[in-house]
């Protein structure tokens, strides 16, 4: 772990990684002390300054209704990480339970865990999300939901894949010999060797999941006003573009930031944990 | 540097579209654009685009009355009335697109398949007529169940079909209905070249046309399906783009305006309603709907329909009736918020705000109306209601309203007067025997409107009629089944060089919405 928060820290792209998303928690944790007009993040209107272009008054200018595009960024990304803590707090764990099981018992268990998590995998991920928020009302909780059902199958895979490795290893065979119950085996013996994969892709995925729910928001479906919400901010744009274009350019920047950031630290986090 | 971003984004969003239109030989097109789906058979359509493709597809007997209000001769020159008898003497000089005279039989026959196919505007006519008759060549009897005045007026939403053609493509007596959602058969000033209900409608003049096309008539319409602003915006200032649809947000035409587009307005006896649904709660309570109407911001809600320093797209409203129309009353005071009254009618109210909440429904195809749902939450939630914002499809819109239960409790829509008389307005909207659709989706049943509003149909006498709507009219300000926000001025951005005639010139503007649109009346360059 000293190893790898070394490696992190003297490679410039993961700290550039870090910067961008310390930046965004920072931004989404003192959203109300930082935010230039917090109750803008609220239904409030204000026409009398609506459609302003940048300015020292407005940084990042007004939407339509006046509110500052700052101050809805701000708080746009407190949406954004929620929705991805809470996709990577389920989504995981059930995949990697799933893939756990599948890889070591093997068998039908095998066979039947992995087909369902075939079929979730063969159906584009936006496709399913859709899917899922058009039987259901469009609310945040559950776009979290639609994403968290696109997400699991992914750990159960990559999970499965590292399981069915190990369990030919010497030291698993060894717990077998001395008795060890398959519970035991499976989760104090082989998850351990799978943490950094999981790490790595939790880490990767956090960007992907605020890029995905901007995409169900974009398209109308996550997040509803008065809420500020990146995707939804970047679809309202579009429509005074090319004339207002602060109102898309500055949300659509702010899912670069946090994207990008995640990513560069996923990547060395990649090199760091599995050299491979 | 504001200037910069915006020169590249624009160049940008140009270099993405991928409407490119072919270069042709000098022609003069006009292109259009509308909210999709295009409905050209005219016993299907109601809403804006599909009035604009039928009344340049089809013919009807009588026309809104230009530059007036009531209506004049189109196909026929002449017309008696004999209490509920009306006879029409047809024109004998026209023809149908395929070389056919258009004849009484055609009248007679037309009627009929709108009302056998029971969709679009038949239900104007419900109840109405009890038989159309061709008494000759070209005189047509209509038989009238009992006086109907508005009738004449409700004769512009009768489009006349081909007969022969209608009944060529029948299949198994479906009176040509898939045939003619795809395929026109009229006698109009333009014929269908193709048709793509959700992309686009082409359309050539018809040479043979009874009346004279204006100086630079379009040869051929290009008649485009949900475009989006910023691609309107991109498209209009390369030249490739001729009138805006009515539903750009504000910005979006005085961009176009800054560019060089020339801005006109319609009025088209049209207001705009915010319709409350009266039969969910908390809503079914009217001292809840009077706190809303009290507490709505009329102020403000004019400020955001002027465009620009020359062109606003609101009246400020008095009442339900739009000026006009029969029934409208210049001396009472336009609305204006009251917050004190609002919390007095919040007060009777049997409802508990803080336990009903209120859902605010903005059609996803005009992006503007969001702003009126936020002033609304903003608003309302001063008033302890917690109000919540859908953005719904057109589409979705005219499911949801079929059913009280499953429509929104608010949804801000323009309606329009059908036709130049009051009644096709008020009655679909509250007669309570009128089935639920976006136009009556407040689902308004009030016994003593009703009365008014049949006695309306009925009276010939014009003060009469004035009478009896300005009661309908004050009942409805007392009910508020719906928020009277404004008046519609309908705005168009029509591209330099191109010159939208009966909009520009008021002796020569239709009153009613959507009939102004006769494409052979606009006058383009040529294009090469």
């Amino acid at each position: 772990m000293k190893r790898a928060a070394y490696i992190l820290l003297s490679n410039p792209l993961s700290v550039i990684g870090l910067l961008l998303v310390g930046a965004v928690f920072f931004c989404a944790i003192f959203a109300d002390f930082i935010a230039p007009y917090p109750d803008h993040a609220g239904a409030v209107i204000n026409f009398a300054f609506a459609n302003k272009p940048p300015s020292a008054e407005y940084l990042l200018g007004t939407d339509v209704v006046g509110r500052d595009i700052l101050t809805r960024i701000i708080y746009a990304y407190q949406v954004a990480l929620g929705m991805g803590l809470v996709v990577l707090l389920i989504a995981p764990p059930i995949g990697v339970a799933v893939g756990l099981i599948a890889g070591y018992i093997g068998g039908w268990t095998d066979f039947i865990l992995m087909r369902i998590s075939d079929i979730f995998l063969s159906i584009p991920p936006l496709v399913l999300a859709l899917a899922i928020m058009g039987l259901l009302e469009p609310t945040l909780f559950n776009a979290m939901l639609a994403i968290t059902a696109m997400w699991w199958p992914w750990y159960a895979r990559l999970v499965y894949n590292i399981t069915r490795g190990e369990k030919v290893e010497g030291y698993v065979l060894a717990a077998e010999v001395i008795g060890a119950s398959k519970a035991h085996i499976m989760f104090r013996e082989i998850l351990p060797n799978c943490v950094p994969a999981i790490v790595t892709k939790m880490t990767l995925d956090f960007g992907f999941v605020i890029l995905i729910a901007s995409s169900l928001s974009f398209l109308g479906l996550g997040v509803q006003a008065p809420t500020p919400d990146l995707g939804s901010m970047v679809s309202e744009g579009t429509r005074y573009l090319p004339d207002s274009w602060w109102m898309t350019v500055f949300p659509g920047l702010a899912i670069v930031i946090a994207v990008f950031g995640f990513n560069l630290i996923g990547d060395v986090l990649r090199d760091v944990l599995e050299p491979d | 540097m504001g200037i910069n971003i915006k020169t590249a984004l624009l160049s940008s969003t140009m270099l993405a579209l991928t409407l490119a239109a072919a270069p042709v030989a000098a022609e003069r097109i006009l292109r259009a654009d509308e909210v999709a789906v295009g409905e050209i058979d005219p016993a299907k359509g109601t809403d804006y685009a599909d009035t604009i493709l039928a009344i340049n597809l089809y013919d009807t007997l009588v026309y809104p009355k230009q530059g007036g209000s009531g209506v004049q001769d189109h196909l026929a020159t002449d017309w008696t009335i004999d209490g509920a008898t009306y006879t029409f003497t047809l024109r004998d000089d026209v023809t149908f697109n395929t070389g056919n005279p258009l004849t009484a039989a055609d009248v007679a026959y037309s009627y009929e398949r709108m009302m056998a196919m029971g969709q679009g505007n038949s239900s104007l006519f419900a109840g109405v007529v009890d038989s159309v008759e061709a008494t000759g060549d070209n005189t047509v009897v209509f038989t009238l169940t009992e006086p109907f005045a508005p009738f004449l007026a409700t004769l512009v939403r009768m489009p006349i079909v081909d007969m022969a053609t209608v009944k060529a493509n029948e299949v198994d007596g479906d009176w040509a209905s898939t045939w003619m959602s795809q395929n026109s058969a009229g006698s109009g000033q333009y014929v269908i070249t193709s048709h793509d209900p959700q992309t686009e409608t082409v359309m050539s003049y018809d040479a043979d046309y009874f009346m004279e096309p204006v100086e630079g008539y379009p040869e051929t319409v290009r008649f485009r399906y949900g475009l989006e602003p910023s691609t309107v915006r991109a498209l209009m200032s390369r030249g490739e783009h001729d009138i805006s649809s009515q539903w750009l947000p504000p910005e979006v035409y005085a961009g176009l305006a800054e560019d060089g587009a020339t801005l006109v307005t319609e009025a088209g006896l049209t207001g705009e309603y915010f319709k409350l649904n009266t039969q969910r709660a908390p809503l079914d309570d009217v001292h809840c709907r009077r706190a809303l109407a009290y507490a709505f911001d009329y102020a403000t809600m004019a400020q955001l329909t002027q465009i620009n320093a020359d062109t606003s797209t609101g009246n400020p409203m008095s009442g339900a009736i739009p000026q006009g129309l029969t029934g409208y009353d210049a001396s009472l005071p336009v609305f204006a918020q009251d917050m004190a009254l609002a919390q007095e009618e919040l007060a009777k109210c049997a409802y508990d705000p803080a336990d009903y909440p209120i859902n605010v429904a903005f059609i996803a195809e005009t992006p503007a109306r969001e702003r009126g749902a936020l002033m609304m939450q903003a608003i309302y939630s001063t008033l302890g209601f917690d109000v919540e914002i859908t953005r719904t499809p057109w589409a979705l819109f005219t499911e949801q309203v079929t059913d009280p239960a499953t429509s929104p409790h608010v949804v801000e829509i323009a309606i329009s007067a059908a036709s130049p008389d009051t009644d096709s307005l008020l009655y679909a909207m509250y007669h309570s025997s009128q089935p639920p659709t976006w136009i009556s989706s407040s689902f308004y049943a009030n016994p003593e409107l009703d009365a008014l509003l049949d006695q309306g149909r009925v009276e010939t006498d014009a003060d009469a009629r004035q009478d009896i709507y300005a009661k309908a009219n004050a009942i409805l300000a007392q009910e508020v089944p719906d928020i009277f926000a404004y008046e519609l001025l309908s705005p168009f951005a029509v591209r330099e060089g191109v010159t939208f005639h009966n909009l520009a010139d008021p002796a020569r503007t239709y009153p009613t919405s959507g009939f102004n649109m006769r494409f052979a009346d606009i006058s383009v360059p040529e294009t090469d």
